[in-house]
């Protein structure tokens, strides 16, 4: 029953790209906003540490998103291939999670990303998500070069352009 | 086509009362501060218009002769939520969250309803696959959602008001964050604020 419901949302999100389509997100050729968000231990976190330094990644995920939980070999594979030049993020969105369900999930499932844990939702005002499984990649000089959603997301083609490869 | 977006609401906004976000957040008195955008609809102190619209719950469909109409609800506080469509992931973080967050944001005496142009077969599914505690309203043809400044090109923008016992708009976030949690507790003071009259 849990599996076939898991399933609807599953399929179904393969079509959110499309009525995401009607709300905003981040532009492409955007400065990502460097905003400062807290990680999973409450430290916060500058990512102006990165943008404009190196080509960043960021996700808008949660642990009950299944779109996001298609999406994780796949950023492990494009981590495993440009994680040495892109730096990974992702920013869990807090919305019917606890902190200690992200921590224990992170842990069992080895997330191909650093995680960030968005519950005063700085990071979701600023980058305005339409959907969980919300990807944006940033080239090295702080622009926004893709944003996307769904489970299905080639990244690769974004992630060459910003490294060069 | 953004273009078009783009002329559609300036027309939008020559053919309605205009109200910028920035002076609606002030009359909210909320902490939450939606981005700024012009947007048309009821705005907060007017009436909020009547509409009859068919239904689904997690357990059933709603008769013919058993539409949801909102002036039937006078004497309570009505939380109106306009989302994109059934089994998106932002609407599934939305309707997920009124869920398991329903006592907390709403209480049983406020009438929650959410509001899309999918069939009511699509919404029968999507409330029984969350568990959705309320009526999931059909509008086909957005044409509730456009007396409300909410109608979007696939579905209706997400958008939330929260109408008091009189029948007055008394909150309204005309773009609802789904993944910001403060959006959900800017809502959860308006339904708090609209609940004592």
């Amino acid at each position: 029953m849990r599996r076939a419901a898991a399933m609807m949302i599953g399929l179904a999100a393969v079509a959110s790209t499309l009525a995401a389509q009607d709300e905003e997100g981040i532009p492409v050729g955007a400065l990502a906003p460097a905003v400062t968000v807290p990680d999973l231990a409450g430290r916060p976190v500058d990512l102006s540490r990165w943008l404009g330094q190196r080509p960043v990644l960021l996700e808008f995920w949660a642990t009950w998103c299944t779109s996001c939980q298609a999406m994780m070999p796949r950023l492990a594979a494009m981590k495993q291939k440009f994680g040495d030049a892109v730096k990974f993020i992702g920013v869990n969105v807090t919305v019917s999670e606890t902190r200690a369900g992200v921590e224990a999930y992170v842990r069992e499932h080895r997330v191909p990303f650093q995680t960030l844990y968005d519950a005063e939702g700085v990071a979701a005002r600023a980058y305005n998500p339409p959907a969980t499984s919300y990807i944006v990649i940033v080239d090295r000089r702080g622009r926004v070069v893709y944003t996307g959603a769904g489970g299905t997301q080639n990244l690769e083609p974004a992630l060459r352009q910003v490294t060069g490869r | 086509m953004r273009d078009m977006a783009r002329l559609s609401g300036v027309l939008a906004l020559l053919a309605t009362t205009a109200v910028p976000l920035a002076a609606q957040a002030a009359a909210q008195g909320a902490r939450h501060t939606p981005t700024a955008v012009i947007v048309s609809g009821p705005d907060v102190g007017s009436a909020a218009p009547d509409f009859r619209l068919p239904w689904a719950t997690r357990d059933s469909i709603g008769s013919v002769d058993n539409d949801f109409v909102l002036k039937a609800h006078r004497g309570k506080t009505v939380v109106l939520a306009f989302y994109p469509a059934d089994f998106t992931s932002g609407c599934t973080a939305e309707m997920k969250a009124f869920t398991d967050r329903y006592a907390e944001l709403f209480g049983d005496d406020v009438v929650v309803v959410g509001i899309s142009a999918d069939s009511l077969g699509s919404h029968q599914r999507f409330a029984a696959t969350l568990g959705v505690p309320f009526k999931l309203l059909s509008d086909p043809d957005q044409r509730v959602a456009r007396r409300y400044g909410s109608k979007g090109t696939t579905g209706p923008k997400r958008t939330v008001y929260v109408i008091d016992g009189a029948g007055n708009v008394r909150y309204r976030d005309m773009r609802f964050g789904a993944l910001d949690p403060k959006a959900y507790d800017a809502l959860k003071l308006a339904v708090q604020n609209a609940r004592r009259g």
